[in-house]
């Protein structure tokens, strides 16, 4: 399993306890879907490991974790810091208008009002609104996330289409 | 200590008459701004602000719930490359 082939779930974060407990900080929408959580595969030293969750806690702020065979706090210890994957066959199915922001990256923006423009390079996660960085005349033009701004994904052309407000495009071609 | 009560919040008078005018015309383009201090009044809510980040403008679409918070708190000045290449997040 290589990390083309997965998403990053999230990262350990720190030891809880003594007894090889670790806790880890989910980067998803919705952390509550993972209670059934059976295993992960942790990125040690750029290599993915599978590890089997033996028992998972998921609260509010915080999800603690204890993966089988770790044990000790020093065998914690060695795990933090890591991230998790998992592969990308296990992502929930969305609704038709829905998409994940991995598969988004190499689609080609259509403005309703100035057609085609360029592809999407990669999307930045934001703590209040998420950014789509598209790349557009040799410059990164970012676009809000937004449903009025972003306005659907057509999975089967790899088109993005969206509805800019004017001037934004200005904004980066002037600076 | 916090603005006193009797000044109201603080806006950079010539970003509020950009939309107040563009709210009169009924346009909305986007409004560029070094104004990092000024607060998000519900006259902002449905403009998209470019806002400066001391190196590139960030493009900030104004929701609801966005009012009383400042322009600033929206384009971060630090830690923007974090990529986010495969995780599980999307648009729902």
């Amino acid at each position: 399993m290589t990390k083309n082939e997965c998403y990053e779930l999230g990262r350990i974060t720190k030891t809880h306890g003594i007894k090889g407990e670790v806790n880890i900080w989910l980067d998803v929408d919705f952390p509550d879907e993972y209670e059934d959580l059976e295993s992960v595969f942790v990125d040690i030293k750029g290599e993915l490991v599978p590890y089997f969750v033996q028992k998972i806690l998921i609260r509010p702020n915080q999800t603690i974790v204890q993966f089988e065979d770790v044990d000790t706090f020093e065998k914690a210890e060695a795990l933090l810091g890591a991230s998790l994957y998992l592969p990308l066959d296990v992502l929930p199915d969305l609704e038709k208008d829905q998409f994940y922001y991995h598969e988004i990256v190499g689609f080609q923006v259509v403005d309703k009002k100035l057609g085609v423009l360029g592809t999407v390079n990669t999307v930045y996660s934001m703590q209040v609104q998420d950014l789509v960085s598209m790349d557009y005349q040799s410059k990164e033009v970012l676009i809000p996330v937004s449903d009025s701004i972003v306005l659907s994904a057509d999975k089967a052309q790899k088109i993005l289409n969206v509805d800019l407000p004017d001037g934004l495009i200005d904004v980066y071609l002037s600076e | 200590m916090a603005r006193s009560l009797k000044k109201g919040p603080y806006i950079d008078y010539r970003l509020d008459n950009k939309v107040v005018a563009m709210n009169e015309s009924g346009k909305k383009s986007v409004i560029k701004t070094w104004s990092r201090r000024s607060m998000i009044s519900p006259d902002f809510v449905g403009h998209t602000f470019a806002v400066h980040n001391g190196n590139k403008f960030i493009p900030v679409y104004v929701t609801e719930n966005m009012v009383g918070h400042k322009l600033g708190e929206f384009a971060p000045t630090r830690n923007f490359r974090g990529h986010i290449a495969k995780k599980d997040k999307g648009k729902r």
